[in-house]
């Protein structure tokens, strides 16, 4: 079995908005799929800081300040990051 | 340098919702605006008129919020087409003022930028920054306006603070169309302004420690809480209609005693007669029999107001999207079916904020299902002849609720079939809603909006509602029995109709003259109480002693032929049922064809609703009867 190669370390340690815990600042590494231009029209930007209130139906965040629902399938499409 | 006969510049209001534009837009014309809006969504674009410091007069446009210029959803391609000029009967604007909220200033900016893309003169109006600074947040605007290349004037507009900067920075001539500095080859528009965005933040935005808890996170904790959050959903919605049947008990008795005595004063100033007929029964009776209810319809938009403007409408919406889900919606068509409690046109309007095609045309056709204020008036005067009881009890306030829950509950039940119809959607779409802080209520702009709806009411009393009750009055009048032995109501034009319409409505419980009052409100509900009133008046009116009892006590002793009551609590529920299933509202379906886009919506839901009224009303007479109540 080939051994997969650690490329790119930042790409590689990502994981999407619904697998971040409640209460845990995260930061915004990649936006991808069809919901991303919504996304980044509400302000789920590239490099923004994003804070986890709640999981659910629809997840519960905080970015710049505003809390924001968005479901699931979305969140899915936030690939998000340690903050530093 | 232009004067004063040259048609007035325009100038519009664009921004995210929630950035206060529609505060700003109140504060910058005053009491000049035309259009009514209802509060909260702002679907259709309202103008008004405001003047430069030099006295040059600007109309004012307020667009509907929008997160963007892309345009999903149609209360944001309306604002999108407004700027581009491309809405009839608006002109191009010449100034657009972006309404930013300044603790948002990364997320608000996204639009501002892609407005300063197009190169239209911007000034951008940095609201509420006392909220900012008290955050924490060092706001540098004079930074912004270097970066930005367009003028920018912190402000805010709930106080009155920075008005008078902004009306500065409007005068002529115009600011010059910007130049995007950050449109730099052919790079992709999205990635360049983002970065752009960053970098002005960081630079003009400083954030202490952008994760505080707020007093609004702490309430969410509670409030959207899987279960405390729903107790406190169904707390206030309950507090809610409670309030509504028993605060207005006041102000409906003294409606009540204003129209005996004017009645009254009627009488002893004129001899008995035909004239002094219509006035009494016709007019006073009619008008009277649905003005009654004006303090709980005002109730009613009062309390729908208080819930947006707070925040907690945003919130409700959360909690229903779970629900919501099961009848094949989201939480986003929660705002205009609530609205629809109070009236089904701002509701069905209020569906251009969903994104989805499909989903929208589902909320519009059963929208009407959600009882309307229009409805209580009906429901005012039977409940509480289901009881036995007078008005204002918690047990009448529990039958209401559960009215309004059988109607919301069947609308799920057909949105669900009708949804699984149409089939899923081309392009998905996903819920996204942004929760609001928490704020104190913008108590005029709440006043102002229920004495628009107040007004609107009565100017349908004074018009519709009082011509039909000539009309009725004059059908329940002639032709006049030619002897005394004969009833005089089943002589008239009125008693004929009710005598063909017996046989359709008797399988339902309801004798000729419900029959008539039934088919008088097609036109619009409240007519039935109006129809009432002078359908029974009449029959009574030779009992000199009993003209001052009020319709209730009337109906309720009305009696079939052969003596036996008409209002048994079996047809009296029958009745209920046929107003909460029945569209009987001619402005709704207006509504419908032109939101829908085509006459066979709306004539399909009218139908369909109508049979569906007769079949529950006649399943639940008939039902009833065999199982021996």
């Amino acid at each position: 079995m080939p051994l997969a190669h650690a490329t790119d370390l930042a790409i590689d340690s990502t994981m999407t908005l619904n697998q971040v815990k409640v209460g845990c600042d995260v930061k915004i590494r990649i936006l991808s799929g069809p919901g991303c231009d919504r996304l980044r029209d509400l302000g789920f930007c590239e490099q923004l800081q994003v804070r986890k209130l709640a999981n659910g139906r629809n997840l519960i965040c905080s970015v710049c300040g505003t809390r924001m629902a968005i479901s699931r399938e979305l969140a899915d499409q936030v690939l998000v990051g340690p903050t530093n | 340098m232009p004067d004063a006969t040259d048609p007035p510049s325009t100038i519009a209001l664009i921004g995210n919702p929630n950035s206060g534009k529609t505060t700003l837009f109140n504060a910058l014309t005053g009491s000049n605006q035309k259009v009514g809006n209802y509060s909260g969504v702002t679907v259709d674009i309202k103008t008004g008129e405001t003047f430069t410091p030099h006295g040059k007069k600007l109309r004012v446009l307020d667009l509907p919020g929008c997160y963007s210029l892309r345009a999903p959803s149609l209360d944001e391609k309306v604002a999108v087409d407004a700027l581009k000029g491309k809405l009839p009967g608006h002109a191009k604007p010449d100034l657009v003022i972006c309404v930013v909220d300044a603790s948002n200033l990364e997320r608000h900016l996204q639009l501002a930028l892609q407005i300063v893309e197009l190169q239209i003169p911007a000034i951008l109006a940095l609201n509420m920054v006392d909220m900012a600074e008290k955050s924490g947040l060092r706001l540098d605007p004079a930074k912004l306006s270097e970066e930005l290349g367009i003028p920018v004037v912190p402000m805010e507009a709930v106080t009155g603070k920075g008005i008078v900067e902004l009306k500065q920075a409007l005068r002529f001539p115009f600011p010059p169309a910007p130049e995007p500095s950050w449109v730099i080859g052919p790079e992709k528009s999205d990635t360049t302004r983002t970065r752009f965005i960053h970098s002005l933040c960081e630079l003009a935005a400083r954030r202490p420690d952008s994760h505080q808890l707020t007093l609004s996170d702490k309430l969410d904790q509670w409030l959207l809480h899987p279960v405390f959050g729903w107790a406190a959903f169904l707390c206030v919605m309950f507090a809610v209609f409670w309030a509504i049947f028993s605060f207005a008990q006041i102000p409906m008795g003294w409606i009540e005693a204003g129209q005996g005595i004017i009645s009254g004063w009627v009488e002893s100033l004129m001899p008995p007669g035909d004239l002094r007929s219509l006035l009494v029964d016709g007019m006073i009776g009619g008008v009277g029999g649905v003005l009654v209810f004006l303090p709980q319809i005002l109730l009613l938009f009062f309390f729908i107001g208080l819930l947006e403007s707070s925040g907690y409408m945003a919130r409700a919406a959360f909690l229903m999207d779970g629900v919501m889900a099961k009848a094949g919606l989201s939480g986003k068509a929660f705002l205009p079916l609530f609205s629809s409690f109070a009236c089904a046109i701002p509701g069905i309007m209020a569906t251009r904020t969903i994104d989805s095609a499909k989903e929208r045309l589902v909320t519009i056709f059963i929208a009407p299902w959600m009882s309307c204020s229009a409805r209580l008036p009906v429901y005012f005067l039977i409940v509480p002849l289901l009881l036995h009881e007078n008005e204002g009890s918690w047990k009448q306030a529990l039958v209401l609720f559960s009215i309004y829950l059988l109607g919301t509950l069947t609308a799920f039940v057909v949105a669900r079939l009708l949804r699984g119809k149409l089939g899923p959607d081309t392009e998905a779409s996903h819920f996204l809603l942004e929760l609001p802080p928490y704020r104190a209520p913008q108590w005029r702009y709440i006043i102002r909006h229920v004495l628009e709806r107040g007004g609107s009411f009565l100017s349908k009393a004074g018009t519709i509602i009082l011509g039909l009750s000539i009309l009725l009055w004059a059908l329940s009048t002639y032709p006049k029995a030619d002897d005394d032995n004969t009833d005089p109501l089943s002589h008239s034009a009125m008693g004929r109709i009710g005598a063909v319409i017996e046989p359709v409505v008797k399988p339902l419980g309801f004798d000729g003259r419900i029959g008539t009052a039934i088919l008088t409100s097609f036109a619009a509900r409240e007519v039935f109480n109006s129809s009432l009133a002078v359908l029974f008046r009449i029959e009574e009116s030779d009992d000199d002693e009993e003209t001052r009892t009020t319709l209730r006590q009337k109906i309720a002793a009305a009696t079939w032929p052969d003596g036996s009551p008409i209002f048994t609590p079996l047809s009296i529920i029958s009745l209920l049922v046929f107003y909460i299933y029945a569209l009987q509202c001619l402005p709704t379906s207006a509504v419908v064809a032109k939101e829908a886009g085509s006459w066979k919506w709306a004539a399909g839901q009218f139908v369909f609703m109508t049979a569906f009224a007769y079949v529950a009303a006649l399943l639940v007479f008939q039902g009833g009867k065999l199982l021996g109540f």
